[in-house]
């Protein structure tokens, strides 16, 4: 068998009997399942194609007889592990070989959903009913009534009732083939072989996930000789765990080995949004007479209320006007409504603290954020808020000295273009007009360059800025 | 009329690889088979006796046999050369079918990409563009807040750059499938936060024992527990000090603004592969929300295929990816072989930013969103005639003590600042006692639960510094 190793050098470095002997316990299943594996592989003529997951359990040490790919997993991880390969090299054949506590117990996520994924893999599942490397405790496949390390008085039905794994996954759409086979006479090892075959061809033809449940004989756990252990399998598991077909859809080819990563250049950069195109600048230098190098604003609503894209627009402004801009957001848990707020910076060189605790600017969407956030606002800041929803400012805790409250009805605007959400724009035209940050023309051609792939709604939000910049004048004047 | 012999070959045996099992008695329907009365000398197994009188050579005993070299078919049999002159097989027969060569490192290449304008993304999403232009294409993750924007773009991307991004059932089963990807060579990542992180531990610590790269982004939250999805450094400890059960280390990187969140994850992946081990970015969550300037550098990589990689071919067939070693004595040369590297990084690898320090009295040491409120505070207490600098560690392991060894010259006092109950300062800490350096006194700023230390309360905490090295000097004074 050319799959198997000539010599088992990493089995003790190979050392005496060890280079040709396993390290499985007489009369186990394990040896007739592996060389079901390695004749099938051999047969298919996929050994150069192969990667052999190895487990956590008897089978741990698969890797030293087989002479295909080898990767080690952790406990229950080997259909993951399987599957970081297979979408490495789509081409590869990936073979996770696992026993009952590694699939059916500490790896039953992994075992379920990489079965329902249904990318092309073969799962070979030893089933022995019974812990062997960590010496005979309780399976999740362990039989009623029986005596293991961990059920010292035989297994209960708290201790839950074997699990029937074939047919679990048989019942998912995502594997193609799903067999449970034996190994206790002739007649059922050619019958498994068939089925390892066959589960792997399905895989080199692109044709999908397939499970194969082997019936195997652990003798020295079970307390047996080989042949007590076959006649066990056959009378007291075969009638728990039947055997036979218990999926195999026709499926066409649909896996796509050929697949290769693109790594060009330019493909890349479209995809991440990055342009040759250099915006057009419009201001004459920074707004230094805002008060500094780096001015800060803060824009605070209900989640909805479109802040967060404000912020988004003021930070890309100053970019486009070749400054530092840096914009925090902060919400909720809640996907809609809550609390949301944005932190921006705008600097002329490099922004240092991107978190805004003192603003120079608050735009206040509603009259819980101009109750929280107006106090914060630095000396000789300002203060826009919707007054369409703040009508009463004698609640309003102090202000700074030579704070600057200016009301805009920016909900009202937005209605006035009958689309309420652009009230968030309204409020851009309203910064704009209170603080001549830069020329009007450049938040005009931010806009226009975010919406560069929806101008339908380009003047409908040129509309809102005009709305807010001429209301805002006017007030502020 | 006299029945047609089998041409089918007849098994034997060494007795030696049989182990007695007799699972083979059962199926002879011949009974060519007898179980053996006599102990095997060399394995203390009884093996069986085989008289193949009656052998139709139908192979059913050899399929009921575990063993791969116990009875096999007479044509298997080797002759021993004390029998025949026998030739060389290479020269009588050429190379043996599928016959192994050394496997080469097939290196990466980087790609000129041309100048484009910068961009304005978010921590999360400049790193998942780090990813991209490092040659990650596989992307394995579990949304959790606040990092999902990354794999979100990913999700995205990917396919169209005909990669892969996989939702996996839980961060156990997404770090396990980096694990295979990695194992067959490529560059791969995942994006999480803390609790994500805490779950991803086990299967890091497989990466490192099998020597396996791989990128994690973890964007640092509120903890213990569920806690909140707000910034927190309370991971600095797990990434340093804890990556997962055994002798275990990787490269920490500490990104303070999305530019770096680029660089570093660009970085990361270089670093994961030259060292065959993963490498941790730890953000905060303002970071991976935080919105900033982004520029793009000169190249993309297109990765290779590094000679130890189980890609599934014939040049790799000979390769293993494990952790386990099962002999005392080979799993403490692995380990010696572990700790000759986590020295070499700790030699090379160390990076960190200096601003202000030159002539500094009083070095605050931060890193992440709170080394940029640091950097605020100390250009605030500049102004007022204070001589604060910023240390800011970018590699957290290694910490970056060669660089901060010279400040120590002129350092009087130093601030540690973090939304940690002292995890930076403990790094900080172990790294002068471990470099037997002393050292000035250290106070601290922390937050916890999610709130970040505030520039004015950093600028408090250097004035009282101030004040107390002031005070010390007038003692000083009054002494001489």
């Amino acid at each position: 068998m050319s799959v198997i190793y000539d010599h088992f050098e990493r089995h003790s470095h190979g050392e005496g009997l060890k280079g040709r002997s396993t390290h499985y316990c007489p009369g186990c299943g394990h040896g007739l399942v592996h060389r079901d594996l390695a004749e099938s592989i051999e047969a298919l003529g996929i050994q150069d194609r192969t990667v052999l997951v190895s487990p956590v359990g008897c089978s741990v040490f698969a890797y030293y007889y087989f002479d295909v790919g080898n990767t080690q997993a952790a406990h229950g991880r080997a259909p993951a592990v399987a599957i970081g390969h297979k979408r490495a090299n789509p081409n590869s054949i990936v073979i996770s070989y696992q026993g009952d506590g590694d699939l059916a117990s500490i790896g039953l996520a992994e075992t379920i959903s990489t079965a329902q994924m249904g990318i092309p893999i073969t799962v070979i599942f030893i089933n022995n009913a019974i812990y062997g490397m960590t010496g005979g405790q309780l399976a999740p496949t362990t039989l009623m009534g029986q005596k293991t390390t961990t059920s010292p008085e035989g297994r209960t039905k708290a201790m839950g009732m074997p699990l029937r794994m074939a047919e679990l996954i048989a019942q998912l759409d995502g594997p193609v083939y799903v067999e449970r086979v034996a190994l206790y006479d002739a007649k059922h090892r050619i019958k498994a072989k068939k089925a390892i075959e066959k589960a792997l061809r399905i895989q080199a033809e692109g044709r999908g996930y397939a499970f194969i449940e082997v019936l195997s004989e652990c003798p020295t756990h079970l307390k047996m000789n080989p042949e007590e252990t076959e006649a066990w399998v056959k009378e007291c598991m075969e009638p728990i765990f039947p055997l036979g077909v218990k999926k195999d859809e026709v499926v066409e080819p649909w896996w796509d080995a050929a697949q290769t990563p693109n790594f060009e250049p330019e493909k890349v950069l479209a995809l991440v949004g990055a342009s040759q195109e250099a915006p057009t600048r419009h201001a004459k230098g920074f707004p230094l007479h805002l008060g500094g190098h780096d001015i800060s604003f803060k824009l605070a609503g209900s989640g909805g209320d479109g802040a967060q894209t404000a912020a988004l627009l003021l930070a890309r402004t100053a970019i486009n006007e070749g400054f530092d801009a840096t914009n925090i957001p902060s919400y909720g848990p809640e996907s809609r409504g809550g609390t949301s707020y944005a932190d921006v910076h705008i600097a002329e060189h490099e922004v240092l603290n991107p978190g805004a605790p003192d603003p120079h600017v608050l735009v206040a969407f509603n009259a819980p954020s101009l109750t929280k956030f107006a106090p914060t606002v630095r000396e000789g800041g300002v203060i826009i808020y919707d007054s369409t929803v703040v009508e009463d400012l004698s609640s309003l805790p102090p202000l700074a000295s030579g704070v600057k409250m200016v009301g805009v009805p920016l909900t009202q605007l937005a209605l006035g273009l009958e689309r309420p959400m652009v009230k968030n724009i309204v409020a851009l035209g309203a910064i704009q007009a209170v603080t001549q940050l830069f020329p009007p023309e450049t938040f005009l051609s931010t806009i226009r360059m975010v919406l560069k792939d929806k101008p339908a709604l380009l003047p409908l939000n040129e509309a809102a800025f005009a709305a807010g910049l001429r209301h805002a004048s006017l007030t502020h004047a | 009329m006299a029945m047609p012999t089998s041409t089918r070959p007849k098994p034997f045996l060494e007795a030696e690889y049989c182990k007695g099992c007799l699972r083979c008695i059962d199926a002879c329907a011949k009974d060519c088979i007898t179980q053996g009365e006599h102990v095997h000398p060399g394995t203390g197994m009884i093996p069986v006796i085989l008289d193949l009188e009656n052998c139709n050579g139908c192979q059913l005993c050899i399929q009921a046999c575990p063993e791969p070299y116990g009875l096999r078919p007479e044509t298997e049999r080797e002759v021993s050369s004390a029998d025949f002159e026998l030739e060389d097989p290479a020269a009588l027969f050429g190379p043996r079918a599928g016959h192994l060569q050394e496997p080469q490192d097939h290196p990466g290449t980087e790609v000129p990409i041309s100048a484009r304008e910068p961009l304005m993304l978010k921590g999360t999403y400049a790193s998942a563009i780090g990813a991209l232009l490092a040659g990650c294409r596989h992307v394995f993750g579990y949304p959790i807040t606040p990092s999902t924007e990354g794999a979100e773009l990913m999700a995205k991307i990917l396919p169209k750059l005909d990669g892969a991004f996989v939702q996996a059932v839980s961060e156990v089963a997404a770090v396990n499938m980096m694990y295979g990807c990695a194992g067959a060579g490529l560059p791969c990542a995942t994006f999480t936060s803390s609790p994500g992180f805490s779950l991803m531990l086990e299967g890091i610590s497989y990466m490192i024992g099998a020597e396996l790269p791989g990128v994690f982004i973890n964007i640092m939250r509120g903890g213990p527990g569920l806690g909140n999805i707000a910034p927190e450094q309370a991971d600095i400890k797990l990434a340093c000090r804890g990556l997962g059960h055994g002798n275990t280390h990787g490269i920490v990187l500490a990104p303070a603004t999305p530019q770096e969140m680029l660089d570093l994850t660009r970085l990361a992946f270089a670093l994961s592969f030259r060292y065959r081990n993963p490498v941790v970015i730890l953000g905060d969550g303002y970071l991976g929300q935080m919105t900033g300037v982004v520029r793009l550098p000169a190249t993309l990589t297109k990765p290779g295929l590094p000679a130890w990689a189980v890609w599934g071919d014939l040049e790799h067939r000979r390769n293993l990816i494990s952790s386990i070693l099962i002999t005392e004595v080979d799993l403490e040369a692995h380990n010696i072989h572990l700790n000759e590297k986590y020295a070499e990084i700790e030699a090379k690898e160390q990076l960190s930013e200096l601003y202000r320090c030159d002539d500094a009295d009083i070095i605050v040491v931060a890193c992440n969103t709170p080394a940029r409120m640091a950097k605020g505070a100390v250009e605030v207490m500049r102004e007022q005639g204070v001589k604060a600098g910023l240390f800011r560690p970018i590699t957290l392991w290694p910490f970056p003590i060669d660089a901060f060894k010279p400040l120590l010259s002129h350092a009087k006092r130093i601030v540690v600042v973090e939304a940690s109950p002292g995890q930076l300062q403990d790094e900080l800490r172990l790294a002068l006692s471990k470099a037997e350096l002393d050292h000035p006194p250290i106070s601290s700023v922390q937050r916890y639960g999610g709130k970040l230390p505030e520039q004015v309360e950093i600028e408090a905490r250097i004035r009282e510094d101030f004040r107390l090295m002031e005070d010390a000097r007038t003692m000083e004074e009054v002494k001489a």
